[in-house]
C-alpha cells in the first residue's frame, strides 16, 4: 500500500521546483501515478510510506503541445490517449497511435503520461522506441536561486539503464521535444503475454517515408526496446535502407541484423528469434500506413495460403 | 499526516470531505461515500473492476490518488441509474444476454461499455473489444458481454427497436429457452453487495501475518508490541482457539492459524484486528516470530520416498489419499497388444483468479451466535467444522453465504473464516477481512499439479487392450479437497473409452507447496489432458485418424465403466460427430494429409487478436480532439 505524509498539487512549475527542493529525501514526483501505485504492493516494493508526493498533473505550463519548425513540443502532462484521439498529433507523430493502442488500456492511457513513461526508464517501455525514432529530446527544468533554468538532452543520452536516467534530484522533465514526421507511415510491434495491459517482452517502432515513386526509401527510422538494458535506435539498418529501392530481399536482410544486438539477461534466444520477424513486420506495417506498396506482399500471401 | 480538503461532484451531488492524501479514489468512493459498485479486483490496474468516470474520462480508480479528482466530476456505476431510474440500455442489454454470472466484474464492464459507446456510438465489434481490453472477466465469458454492447449500441442509435432489450417470450420449459437471470439487475447496476462491500457499525479490520518459510518450527510468537499499538483491538494466534482446531473438506488437518509449525509460504501465523486496515497492517509488522526452518519437500514424487521430510505426523508416508482401481487382467491385456505406448504427462498448479478476492465479516449477535458472512462455497460444512473449533454448540454458529464473486472451487475451503470468528469473539465487534489479490494468490488453494505415467496397449486395428495409469498429484501442505479430487481423477482417468484391462493408481501427496484443492473439473482436467493427448499419439503411431481411434474405443449405450457403473445412454458418438463437423475436420491420419490443411480459418473460427480498429479507419471525423 502506498501512503504519504504530504500530497502536493502545485499549479506552477516554479512552485513545483521549489517544493522539490523543500521536501524530505525520498519524496517522489508523480504525473499519472499509474506506475507508482502498483509498485507499492506486495511482491514489488511492499508497503511504502513516502514523506511527500508532488503531483505535476495540475501544472498549466506542462499541458498541451505545440508544433513549430518541424518539431513537436509535447508538454510533460500529455497523456497516451491523446496520441489516439488528437488528429494533429496523429499526423505529426505517425508511430504514436500504434504505440498507444498497445500501451496498457483505455483507462490507464487517460492518466499515464509519455514523459512519465520515459522517466521511469524501463528497458521495455513502450514509449521509448517510437520517441527514439522521432529523435526526441527531453526538456528539463531546475531552480537556480529563484530562476528556472532549462536544459535539453537527447532521449538516447537521457536513459542510462533500467530505471536509471540523467535526471538530477531537483529536476523536473517539462517537455518531450521530437521531430514532426508528417507524411511518414508509422507502426509499432509488441510481444507480450496478453493484448492489453502488458509490459512488452520486445517492442519495435518504425517510421517510413517513401519518395515520389513510392519505390525508394526517402527516410526510415527504426528503434527496438526490450532487448537490452536500454532501448536502441537501429542506425545501421536505417543506413542499409535509406535511399534504396525497397525489395523483399533487402528488407529480409536488414531485418536479420538486430538479432545480434539482443543483450537481455533473460530469454535471449527467444528475443533473437522474435526480433527478426518484428523488424520486417514493423517495416511492412509502416509502409501500409503511408499507403506504399509492400515489396513481396503478393509472394508472401502465396506462401501462406 | 495532514488531511486534504476534498471537493468534487459525485454522481451529480457536491461532496466535501476531509480525507487522507494517500487514499486512492477507489478507497474514497467505497469507504467514505459507501458507493461500492466499483470493486477492487486487483488493486494494480489490471482488472478494470474499479472503473469510474472522472471528468467524463473512464479511469481505473485504484490507480488514481484521490487528490487528482479534486474539483472533478466523478461518475460511478451508481450514477448511471440514480435511485428510482430504470436501467440504462447498456445495463438492460447485459441483462438480456445474460452477461452477468458471478457479477463481480460486471459494474466495471458496464462502465467500460458505457465509455466505449460514449466515445464512439458507432463502434464496431473490434473496437468494442479493444475498448473493453482493460477489463477482465473470469466466469461470464466475453462473448455475451460483447453481444450486449452491440445490442445496446444498436438500440441507442435506433437501429434496433427498444423491444430488443425485452425478455424473449417464455417457453413452456426452462430447457431450450432463454431464461432471464433474476439477480442480473443487482449486478449490472452495481447494487449487489459482496462481503468486501459490507459494512457494520463499529466494524474493525483484520490483517494477517503470513509465513515466509515453507517449513519451519515456530519457537515463539511475541505479539506484545503489536497489541500495544494504538488502534489495535486484538491479536490472535493458534493459542486463542478454544476447541478442537482443524478444518478440511475430508481430513481436518489444517489449523486456523499455524500451530507450532508452518508448512507453506503464505500460511497464516497470526492476525491483527484494528480500527483500520493501515493500523492493522502496521501491527502485523510488529509481531515477532522466531522460526526454526527445517527440511522441506517440494516434489510429490520425492515426498513419497523413504526418508523424505514428513509434512503431517499422522501420515508418515506423506500420502493424503491413494485411490487404486483394478479391472480385468492387466498383464494379459498388454500381452494381447500389438503396440504399447508409454508417456509421462505433467500439469502445473493453476490459480482460480476469481475476480472477487476472499473477504468476510464476522460478528457475535445478540443471542451469542457467532456469525460469519463470506462467499463460502460450502457453508454447512464450514459451520459444523467451526462449531468444533470454537467449542460452541451448532445452534450458536451461523454462516451466511454472501454473493460469490467467482469461486470455481477455490472458495470451498474455510481458509480465513475461523480467524474472523475468533477475532469477533475476542473483541465483541464486527470484524472484516478483505484479501488483497496478492494474498489470495499466495495463500489459497490451487489446481493440483499432476504427473501422469500412461501406458496403453493397443491392437493394430486401434482397439485398446489395456491401460496402466499412474497419477501423482501434489496436494501441497494441507488436505483440503485432495481426497475427492483424487477419487474423481481415478474414476474419470481413462476417459469415455471401453478398456477391458485397467490398472489405476492415483495418489494425492503432501508437500510443502501451497495447498491444492478443488478447481473446476475436480481432477478430471489433468487426467483427460493425459488421456486425450495419449489417444492422439497412439493414433499417429497406428496411422489412424484421431476421430477414428476414439470411435473404435468409445463407450456406447449400456457400457460399463471401470468402476462398474452401467451407463444407460452415452452421447460420445454424437459428440464426436458434431465436433468433427463443426471443426470441418480434414480427415485422415496425422501426417498423411499432405502439405496443406483445409480446416483452418473459415466460419466460426476466431482470427488472431489485433488492435487498432479505431485508428485503422480512414475517416477521422468521429473523433473529437481532446480539449
Amino acid at each position: 500500500m502506498l501512503t504519504c505524509d504530504e500530497y502536493h498539487m502545485p499549479t506552477t512549475l516554479a512552485e513545483a521546483l521549489a517544493l522539490l527542493q523543500a521536501v524530505p529525501h525520498g519524496s517522489r514526483l508523480v504525473a499519472g501515478a499509474t506506475d507508482i501505485l502498483p509498485w507499492a504492493r506486495e511482491g514489488r516494493a511492499g508497503d511504502v510510506n513516502l514523506p511527500a508526493m508532488i503531483d505535476l498533473s495540475r501544472i498549466e505550463e506542462l499541458q498541451g503541445y505545440e508544433v513549430a519548425g518541424g518539431r513537436v513540443r509535447l508538454g510533460a502532462n500529455v497523456v497516451y490517449q491523446q496520441f489516439l484521439t488528437d488528429k494533429a498529433l496523429r499526423r505529426h507523430l505517425p508511430g504514436m497511435p500504434y504505440c498507444s493502442i498497445w500501451f496498457a488500456d483505455d483507462q490507464i492511457r487517460e492518466q499515464a503520461t509519455l514523459a512519465g513513461n520515459l522517466v521511469n526508464a524501463s528497458p521495455a517501455a513502450d514509449g521509448t522506441p517510437p520517441m527514439l525514432a522521432h529523435n526526441a529530446e527531453l526538456e528539463i527544468a531546475r531552480l537556480e536561486g529563484s530562476d528556472i533554468k532549462r536544459r535539453t538532452i537527447s532521449l538516447a543520452d537521457f536513459v542510462k539503464g533500467p530505471g536509471k536516467t540523467d535526471l538530477g534530484p531537483h529536476e523536473i522533465v517539462t517537455a518531450v521535444i521530437c521531430d514532426s514526421l508528417d507524411g511518414y507511415g508509422g507502426s509499432f510491434q509488441k510481444v507480450g503475454q496478453r493484448r492489453s495491459l502488458v509490459i512488452s517482452s520486445v517492442c519495435a517502432a518504425a517510421c517510413i517515408k517513401m519518395d515520389k515513386t513510392g519505390e525508394v526509401v526517402e527516410d526510415i527510422r527504426l528503434a527496438l526496446g526490450g532487448v537490452g538494458p536500454v532501448p536502441m535506435r537501429l542506425d545501421d539498418i536505417e543506413k542499409m535502407l535509406r535511399g534504396k529501392q525497397l525489395t523483399a530481399e533487402l528488407i529480409a536482410r536488414a531485418s536479420a541484423k538486430p538479432a545480434e544486438r539482443v543483450a537481455s539477461r533473460t530469454r535471449r534466444q527467444y528475443r533473437r528469434t522474435v526480433v527478426k520477424g518484428f523488424i520486417e513486420a514493423a517495416i511492412h506495417e509502416a509502409l501500409e500506413d503511408c499507403g506504399a506498396r509492400v515489396p513481396g506482399s503478393a509472394e508472401r500471401e502465396d506462401a501462406h495460403v | 499526516m495532514s488531511d486534504f480538503e476534498l471537493e468534487m461532484v459525485v454522481n451529480g451531488k457536491s461532496i466535501r470531505r476531509r480525507a487522507k492524501p494517500h487514499l486512492r479514489l477507489l478507497d474514497f468512493i467505497r469507504d467514505e461515500l459507501n458507493l461500492t459498485g466499483a470493486k477492487e479486483g486487483c488493486g494494480a490496474g489490471e482488472c478494470g473492476t474499479c472503473s469510474v468516470f472522472v471528468d467524463g474520462k473512464l479511469v481505473k480508480s485504484c490507480l488514481m490518488p484521490v487528490a487528482k479528482a479534486q474539483g472533478a466530476k466523478v461518475e460511478t456505476i451508481e450514477g448511471l441509474t440514480p435511485h428510482g431510474n430504470e436501467l440504462t440500455p447498456v445495463q438492460k442489454a447485459f441483462h438480456k444476454t445474460g452477461a452477468s454470472q458471478c457479477g463481480y466484474c460486471i459494474p466495471g464492464m458496464v462502465m467500460a461499455a458505457t465509455s466505449a459507446l460514449r466515445e464512439n456510438p458507432g463502434a464496431g465489434i473490434e473496437e468494442i473489444k479493444e475498448r473493453l481490453g482493460g477489463n477482465i472477466c473470469r466466469c461470464t465469458g466475453y462473448t455475451k458481454i460483447f453481444e450486449a454492447v452491440e445490442i445496446a449500441r444498436d438500440v441507442i442509435s435506433g437501429k434496433l427497436s427498444i423491444a430488443a432489450l425485452e425478455p424473449d417470450g417464455a417457453g413452456k420449459s426452462y430447457i431450450g429457452n432463454n431464461v432471464r437471470r433474476l439477480d442480473a439487475p443487482s449486478k449490472v447496476s452495481g447494487r449487489l453487495r459482496y462481503a468486501g462491500d459490507m459494512v457494520m457499525p463499529g466494524m474493525l479490520h483484520m490483517q494477517v501475518l503470513r509465513s515466509p518459510h515453507a517449513h519451519a518450527l515456530i519457537r515463539s510468537i511475541d505479539t506484545s508490541e503489536a497489541e500495544s499499538l494504538p488502534g489495535v483491538a486484538c491479536v490472535i494466534t493458534a493459542d486463542d482457539v478454544p476447541g478442537e482446531d482443524g478444518f478440511g473438506v475430508f481430513v481436518h488437518d489444517q489449523p486456523i492459524m499455524a500451530r507450532g509449525r508452518v508448512r507453506y509460504v503464505g500460511e497464516a501465523v497470526a492476525a491483527v484486528t484494528a480500527d483500520d486496515v493501515i493500523t492493522a497492517a502496521r501491527a502485523v509488522s510488529l509481531i515477532k516470530v522466531e522460526y526454526e526452518p527445517v527440511a522441506a519437500v517440494f516434489d510429490a514424487e520425492e515426498a513419497m520416498q523413504n526418508g523424505a521430510p514428513v509434512v503431517h505426523d499422522y501420515a508418515p508416508d506423506n500420502v493424503v489419499k491413494h485411490i487404486p482401481i483394478r479391472k480385468g487382467d492387466i498383464e494379459q491385456g498388454f500381452a494381447e497388444a500389438d503396440l504399447v505406448v508409454e508417456q509421462t504427462y505433467d500439469t502445473q498448479a493453476v490459480e482460480h483468479a476469481y475476480l472477487e478476492p476472499e473477504a468476510g465479516i464476522a460478528y457475535v449477535d445478540h443471542d451469542d451466535v457467532v456469525t460469519v458472512v463470506s462467499p463460502s462455497q460450502n457453508i454447512t460444512h464450514h459451520r459444523h467444522m467451526l462449531a468444533k473449533i470454537i467449542d460452541k454448540p451448532i445452534n450458536k454458529v451461523r454462516f451466511i453465504m454472501s454473493p460469490v464473486g467467482g469461486g470455481f472451487g477455490g472458495k470451498e475451503d474455510m481458509i480465513y473464516q475461523g480467524m474472523l470468528a475468533l477475532a469477533a469473539m475476542k473483541t465483541g465487534a464486527p470484524v472484516r477481512l478483505v484479501y488483497t489479490r496478492e494474498e489470495s494468490i499466495i495463500s489459497t488453494a490451487k489446481r493440483h499439479p499432476a504427473r501422469i505415467t500412461y501406458k496403453m496397449g493397443l491392437r493394430n486395428d486401434g482397439r485398446i487392450t489395456a491401460v496402466s495409469f499412474r497419477m501423482i498429484c501434489d496436494g501441497g501442505a494441507y488436505g483440503l479437497s485432495t481426497e475427492g479430487v483424487m477419487r474423481k481423477a481415478a474414476i474419470l482417468s481413462c476417459g469415455p473409452y471401453n478398456i477391458p484391462n485397467v490398472e489405476i493408481d492415483v495418489y494425492g501427496i503432501y508437500t510443502h507447496n501451497t495447498p491444492s484443492g478443488a478447481f473446476r473439473t475436480f481432477g478430471a482436467m489433468q487426467s483427460q489432458f493425459a488421456t486425450e493427448s495419449h489417444m492422439d499419439i497412439c493414433a499417429e503411431k497406428l496411422g489412424l485418424d484421431p476421430f477414428e481411434i476414439r470411435r473404435i474405443n468409445m463407450m456406447q449405450d449400456g457400457a460399463v465403466t471401470h468402476t462398474q457403473q452401467v451407463l444407460g445412454s452415452v452421447s460420445m458418438g454424437r459428440v464426436l460427430d458434431a465436433a468433427e463437423k463443426a471443426c470441418r475436420w480434414d480427415s485422415g491420419p496425422v501426417g498423411m494429409r499432405g502439405q496443406e490443411r483445409n480446416d483452418l480459418g473459415g466460419e466460426g473460427t476466431r482470427p488472431p487478436c489485433t488492435l487498432g480498429a479505431r485508428i485503422r479507419k480512414t475517416g477521422d471525423d468521429d473523433h473529437q480532439e481532446v480539449a
